[in-house]
């Protein structure tokens, strides 16, 4: 009986998601739907990144080029014929006839193919990285991987018979709405939750509170680390498709610094280490950020949300550190229960 | 060949130079504090602009340097005072998040005020006519910056390791960064010692960013992000926290850079008959000019290698053994 | 707790916000509304501010003299911040939210290519301001125009000006992080190996590069040098690329697109800037412009406190001006209207040259200008039309 009134919590949050989407969708209204499909797709950068980063201490400030190879991947693969042709002559024969904008039914197979491809893809390239960077730690593996995110913009930059270099990629179809970014944001949700309550999440923190203390009874530090960074560049990739196809053109200037910052802030003012709070946070810095964007826009003061969001976060940083829920989480599936049963 | 291997050589000290000069102001912070300071960068964009409006107010240079050094030199303490005091003892990259925040205001509230002055977003630096002009030393021909440059750079830097290795500020500084808590433990004021420290590193980055606006040929907002970027990979190079390290990597980043942009499309400038018709055609398809682009890709392949081989740098210096 | 308060104010501020913009039916006798979008802020903003202000400027004019069709014109400016995902936001604030009518802005192609969709979905028409790819309008639709010449048009005039002038061999500069000059030298290329031209050397930079001495070492140590050099850089390393060539001591011709067309260059260079020509869409020089040039340079100082940063600022002017000249002809602000008088816009004297549209051209005829510098001063090189054009 308790693990049906467990499950209620979590459910009924779910349930409420699918309405306001319905809603949202059904109202047509581009703008709002617009500024949801954004917050889901920061939702999986932050919730990956917090997988990554946050649980095991170890911060990664190259992610975002996961995000650059994935939307490339899966739109190179998405591209129909006819756009291949115009915008990607010289791409190689095996590729060049490659188009995955088949459905199925009205389902766009496709596109569900292409994202996992190119996610799994780039799930080995963060293999081969990580197996040499995780090694690092502090603030060497934040530099190192810093030079990840260059050298992946250099590489994109210049394969522009796969890319088109410094000329924007244009007319990927606008797969993406609304289902597609809050599914796989659940699914990313569901799996980091997991994944912290698994063993391995358990010593993904304890390396990270105190490597030596780990080490010492025997929790092998590169594991989860790796795990950690495989399975979050996935997600970023998969972030990185949903994005493609929704504002249909980028170049390799969209991945870089700017997006790196904005997501390392919905990060750290929603707690390193608590799941929960990668959503309140990604909520409130891309909801401020709206709000501030417009306000400045009626006042003329161009340049004031920036100032604002980077004074709230070194508020957040020098007076609650570890974010507004810390590593702790938002028992969901203690909405429906009396008494102190234990969740983590 | 030999006027093109000698020209590229000096280009490559000069770019040294300056990448050096660059690099020793953050390596300061860095020593004592284990802090990097990514809004170093914007400190350069800052002085810049200081010096743009004194010179633009007909100041004589002397004054504006004066102006330009000490209004950097307060903006550094003020940053110090306010986002990195109350977070000392933090893990390292709280403070380097910070620093990237710190960047955000001082870059926009450079905008807003420029907006305020009517000025231009870009405006176009009045350089001094000292640093204007080349010297030819034959067919050789350096540019006036870089020679001041350098100059500037070893005049600085020996005052520096004369104020390390002579004062008794310097040595509380140098005990400071060998263990920040043994020295507070042995009663050295720690807040006059970072203070001091980002005094100095702020009064470089003014100097360095002079000179960089003076190169880049004007100012805006956003100038400062690529300079922090080549200092800190020259202060990681060689050595990150050691200021000997910093002034070493400078000089290895500023021959990497022209290094490799050196050699790529040599098959097309190779006097006929220098070498034989094979090899150079051999040059021109494995060696063509289109590899510069990927410069910078090759910087940060060699910056990983530093880090993984020998994270202390290429001159190495004995590190506190990460704790973490 | 602290966080779910503060939650419920951003959410609050949120509807607010939205509310304040929220759409009312656009009553015939209220101001007309066109929306103007540009990177205020970012690494752009250097381009898109003075087309800002050259837009704006030319709104209070209109409004000065009466607005269109009896009713005053608002420009409804959103600031991108040069992000793309704000970028496509705005696109859709203006199209559900302000109730324009129509869009200008953007000097970039990235930014154009993130609202267009949304905009040509609404079937508004889009005029950049100083987007210059010609491929824009195939990419986004029948609604997009440009107010620039096509980037492989001014290509075509610095090669066959460049060929016809100085010789045979060229060398070949170009700043690799941007499109607009990764187009610019890909034209270049072509025109100038059609016409029979040879590069002796090719070489690139980054675009945020200061110091060009390596690539500069590599020119002079040419067995010989080439006829003229053709540089393809952005209005902000104009001045230092100039400079530092002429510094090591090469003197022969130097020839470059639109992206010269900055007093920066001069300020920057100073005397160095001596045999230097640039193709461009018209002389903004408050001595040797035409009477048009002269008034906007006045009046643009005047509003603003300094000269036009560079020539983003007349274009902005003319797009403004362009969009209300075809609303005038369309007699309505139905956006089908409005784009068919775009289409048939003929010899439309804009100040940065005769703009002629037609269905099938959405990138504007326009004659380019070739500038030429003597004394530190912009002076009428000549005025040109390309031959042949490399396809886009």
């Amino acid at each position: 009986m308790t693990d049906l009134r467990r499950a209620a919590g979590p459910l009924a949050a779910i349930l409420g998601l699918v309405i306001v989407l319905a809603l949202l969708q059904a109202s047509g209204l581009a703008y709002w739907q617009g500024l949801f499909i954004n917050l889901g797709i920061f939702l999986i950068l932050v919730l990956s990144l917090n997988l990554s980063s946050g649980f095991t201490g170890v911060f990664s400030l190259g992610h975002i080029g996961f995000m650059a190879l994935g939307a490339y991947g899966s739109a190179i693969l998405t591209l129909p014929l006819r756009e291949k042709q115009e915008y990607l002559p010289n791409l190689p024969a095996g590729l060049a006839g490659v188009h995955f904008d088949f459905h199925l039914g009205p389902f766009p197979l496709g596109f569900l193919l292409a994202t996992l491809v190119a996610a799994v893809l780039v799930a080995l390239v963060a293999l081969l990285v990580g197996l040499v960077l995780m090694r690092l730690s502090g603030h060497f593996v934040a530099v190192a991987t810093l030079g990840f995110l260059v050298i992946v913009r250099v590489i994109l930059f210049n394969a522009d018979h796969f890319t088109r270099g410094s000329r924007t990629f244009s007319n990927v179809t606008p797969y993406t709405d609304l289902w597609w970014v809050w599914a796989w944001a659940l699914v990313v949700l569901y799996v980091v939750r997991r994944i912290k309550r698994s063993p391995f999440g358990r010593a993904m923190l304890a390396q990270r509170e105190d490597r030596w203390a780990a080490q010492s009874i025997g929790i092998a530090v590169m594991p989860p680390r790796l795990l950690a960074f495989v399975v979050s560049a996935f997600f970023t990739a998969v972030a990185g498709s949903l994005y493609a196809h929704f504002i249909t053109s980028f170049s390799p200037t969209v991945f870089y610094f700017d997006l790196t910052f904005r997501v390392i802030t919905m990060l750290v003012v929603g707690g390193m280490g608590s799941v929960s709070g990668s959503v309140i946070g990604t909520v409130l810095v891309v909801g401020l950020a709206e709000a501030l964007r417009r306000i400045e826009d009626a006042t003329l003061l161009y340049g004031m949300s920036q100032i604002i969001l980077a004074v709230i976060f070194i508020l957040i940083i020098v007076f609650r550190r570890e974010g507004l829920l810390g590593q702790r989480e938002i028992a969901l599936d203690r909405l429906f229960v009396k008494g102190g049963e234990p969740s983590s | 060949m030999l006027l093109y291997v000698t020209q590229q050589f000096v280009n490559a000290l000069s770019l040294g130079s300056l990448y050096a000069l660059m690099a020793v102001g953050l390596a300061m912070v860095f020593g004592i504090l284990r802090l990097i300071n990514f809004a170093h960068g914007d400190l350069m964009m800052v002085a810049a602009y200081f010096a743009a409006f004194a010179l633009f107010a007909n100041l004589p240079l002397g004054l504006a340097l004066v102006l330009m050094i000490g209004g950097t030199m307060g903006v550094g303490l003020l940053m110090e005072r306010v986002a990195y005091r109350p977070i000392r003892g933090a893990p390292d990259v709280a403070a380097l998040l910070t620093s990237f925040a710190v960047g955000q205001i001082l870059q926009n509230g450079t905008l807003l005020f420029t907006r305020l002055i009517q000025k231009p977003i870009q405006i176009a630096f009045p350089s001094p006519e000292l640093l204007n002009g080349v010297i030819a030393f034959g067919p050789v021909t350096v540019p006036r910056l870089n020679i001041v440059s350098l100059v500037t750079g070893v005049i600085l830097l020996v005052l520096l390791s004369l104020f390390v290795t002579r004062t008794t500020l310097g040595l509380s500084m140098r005990a400071a960064a060998e263990d920040l808590s043994a020295a507070q433990l042995m009663g050295i004021d720690i807040n006059r010692v970072i203070a001091t420290a980002f005094a100095i590193g702020s009064g470089l980055a003014a100097v360095a960013g002079l000179l960089f606006a003076v190169q880049a040929g004007q100012i805006n907002p956003y100038m400062g992000f690529t300079p922090v970027l080549k200092a800190f990979i020259a202060a990681v190079i060689g050595g990150f926290g050691s200021i000997a390290g910093a002034v070493v990597g400078g000089y290895v980043l500023g021959g990497l850079e022209v290094f490799l942009t050196a050699i790529p499309g040599i098959g097309d400038i190779l006097p006929a008959g220098f070498v034989s018709p094979e090899v150079q055609a051999f040059l021109k398809q494995w060696l063509p000019a289109s590899l510069t682009s990927y410069r910078d890709a090759f910087v940060f392949v060699a910056l990983i290698l530093v880090l993984l081989f020998r994270p202390n740098g290429i001159l190495r210096r004995r590190e506190r053994e990460e704790m973490q | 707790m602290k966080g779910k308060l503060f939650a419920l104010v951003v959410i609050a501020s949120l509807l607010l916000a939205a509310c304040g913009g929220a759409a009312t039916t656009a009553a015939p006798s209220g101001p007309i509304k066109i929306g103007g979008g540009f990177a205020l802020t970012g690494a752009e903003s250097s381009l898109d501010v003075p087309a800002a202000n050259g837009a704006k400027l030319a709104l209070k004019e209109i409004n000065a003299a009466g607005g269109v069709l009896g009713r005053q014109v608002e420009l409804v400016i959103h600031d991108s911040q040069y992000k793309m995902d704000v970028t496509a936001q705005i696109a859709k604030q203006f199209v559900e939210q302000d109730q324009v009518v129509a869009v200008i802005g953007f000097t970039d192609t990235d930014s154009v290519l993130a609202s267009g969709p949304t905009i040509q979905a609404a079937g508004l028409p889009f005029i950049t301001a100083g987007a210059t790819s010609p491929k824009l309008p195939t990419q986004v639709g029948d609604k997009m125009f440009l107010a620039c010449f096509g980037d492989n048009v001014q290509a075509a005039v610095g090669a066959e000006y460049g060929f016809k002038n100085y010789g045979k061999t060229a060398y070949l500069l170009w700043d690799k992080g941007v499109e607009y000059t990764t187009l610019l030298s890909g034209y270049f290329k072509a025109r100038f190996t059609e016409l029979g031209g040879t590069l002796a050397l090719e070489d690139s930079y980054e675009t945020d590069a200061t110091d060009f001495s390596a690539q500069i070492a590599k020119v002079k140590a040419l067995p010989q040098q080439p006829d003229f050099y053709f540089i393809s850089a952005m209005p902000y390393n104009v001045g230092p690329v100039v400079k530092q060539f002429r510094d090591a001591g090469l003197t022969g011709p130097i020839i470059g697109g639109d992206g010269y067309d900055t007093p920066d260059l001069v300020s920057v260079a100073g005397s160095a800037a001596e045999n230097v020509f640039f193709t461009t869409h018209a002389l903004m020089d408050a001595t040797g412009g035409t009477e048009g040039i002269k008034k906007f340079i006045a009046a643009y100082k005047t509003e603003y406190g300094h000269d036009p940063e560079n020539a983003f600022a007349a274009l902005g002017y003319d797009t403004m001006y362009l969009i209300v000249d075809a609303i005038k002809r369309a007699g309505s602000t139905d956006s089908a209207a409005i784009k068919k008088a775009i289409e048939e816009t003929k010899n439309y004297p804009g100040i940065t040259g005769s703009i002629t549209f037609s269905p099938e051209a959405h990138v504007p005829q326009k004659g380019v200008t070739v500038i030429a510098i003597k004394d530190g001063k912009f002076t009428l090189g000549a005025e040109l039309v390309p031959e042949k054009v490399p396809a886009p």
